[in-house]
């Protein structure tokens, strides 16, 4: 009966791993970086967050070659981190905030669900603040990172969120497109929402 | 009530405690009528507070404020006809003016990392303008507000609260959930005043 169960489990994990390797895109991350450059660039922007100045996770090799002056090392205050983001919108920025796990995007959705999300409603189109969220999906691959840095929230987050963009990176071909229309669209009416939540897989990232 | 020292008078405040009372009571009339199909959260008591601390607070200034805004609204240049309006389209928790950079957020804590966001950008940009934040007892005991404020306070950002202090979110008394309140840090401006109205309504029976 063990012996069963261990194959079982064995077969599994393998056949886990060979539809993640069919998935794996060798381009992903250069995709992200190439994003990253693009939109540092722009006047406009900055990037915030934990670990975009300093090593400590995946997504800060990302922002490795953005100049230095445009990076903004936060401390571990993530709903802070999304108002302050929404504040500095208010003021021209367009922030590129930076949450390297979805399980610590979590922590800033007060900031996100009742205030960023519904401040164009609010203000009826008053206030419409352009912002860029990056997140990631904790990889399991090789590394299994645990139940509290790999969780998905992706569905809830559609559920919660009424006029964010949500946009989930499966395809490296996506990601450039994604950020460059998460910064350039234009809001088709006062109440269209301009910030966008880019969702990445950390399993792709670790393909490179 | 401590103004601190690196605060300087920028303008005369045109509107007087009475006129703050008639323009509640105007409010007050619409609320009764039954015609203000929202909530309403009517401002009493520390019309003189107010009045001294605005003549610090810059036109171009921001304002952050709660569902409680009628006087930071009035005193910071808004139109009292628009604000009435906003009142009687039952807007009072979300009076919202760009054009005066005044937002409000209704829920406890909510605007601080925004006003902590726009400090940012302007302290970013080289403005000279300010953020003005006010808050009440229990957002002020906040990690929001310790946060924030020690985040604005290591970094020099212009970012000035207030705190409003009648003991009582909703109609809960902070002291009595807490224990004891903190002290005010010298930077933040600090009142106490007996509520005036009911946390909402008028306090009278109102048919809909």
């Amino acid at each position: 009966m063990v012996d069963k169960l261990t194959k079982q489990k064995e077969d599994m994990q393998k056949f886990q791993e060979t539809e993640m390797l069919k998935h794996l895109d060798l381009k992903y991350k250069n995709e992200i970086i190439r994003s990253m450059e693009w939109l540092a660039k722009k006047d406009d922007t900055i990037f915030l967050g934990q670990a975009v100045k300093y090593s400590g996770n995946a997504m800060y090799n990302t922002t490795k070659t953005v100049p230095e002056d445009k990076l903004v090392e936060l401390p571990v205050f993530e709903d802070v981190q999304m108002g302050m983001s929404m504040g500095m919108a208010f003021e021209g920025f367009v922030p590129i905030t930076c949450y390297p796990r979805f399980d610590f995007l979590i922590l800033a959705t007060n900031q996100l669900v009742n205030h960023l999300d519904k401040i164009n409603i609010i203000s009826e189109g008053q206030f419409q603040p352009r912002v860029i969220i990056r997140t990631s999906i904790g990889s399991r691959i090789p590394l299994d990172a645990g139940e509290q840095h790999t969780q998905d929230h992706t569905q809830a987050y559609r559920n919660l969120l009424k006029r964010v963009d949500i946009v989930v990176l499966d395809e490296s071909d996506d990601i450039f497109p994604a950020f460059k229309h998460a910064y350039e669209r234009q809001p088709l009416s006062k109440y269209d929402s301009l910030v966008t939540l880019l969702i990445e897989w950390g399993d792709h990232y670790n393909a490179k | 009530m401590k103004i601190p020292s690196y605060l300087k008078k920028v303008k005369e405040v045109n509107w007087t405690k009475e006129q703050l009372v008639q323009f509640q009571l105007d409010a007050k009339r619409e609320w009764e009528s039954g015609s203000v199909l929202g909530p309403v959260h009517l401002s009493k008591g520390n019309e003189e507070q107010l009045i001294e601390i605005f003549q610090y607070v810059h036109p171009d200034d921001w304002v952050f404020s709660t569902w409680r805004n009628h006087f930071h609204a009035l005193l910071h240049g808004i139109s009292p006809d628009w604000l009435m309006n906003e009142i009687k389209r039952g807007h009072s928790m979300k009076v919202m003016n760009k054009k005066h950079n005044f937002v409000i957020s209704a829920i406890v804590g909510g605007p601080i990392p925004q006003a902590l966001g726009v400090a940012m950008a302007l302290k970013r940009k080289g403005s000279k303008r300010r953020v003005w934040c006010f808050v009440g007892d229990m957002a002020f005991e906040t990690s929001e507000f310790h946060l924030c404020h020690k985040y604005a306070k290591n970094f020099d950002l212009p970012l000035q609260f207030v705190v409003e202090d009648n003991n009582l979110s909703t109609n809960t008394p902070t002291d009595v959930t807490w224990g004891s309140k903190q002290e005010v840090p010298d930077d933040v401006i600090h009142y106490e005043y007996e509520r005036g109205y009911p946390h909402h309504g008028s306090g009278n029976w109102v048919l809909f």
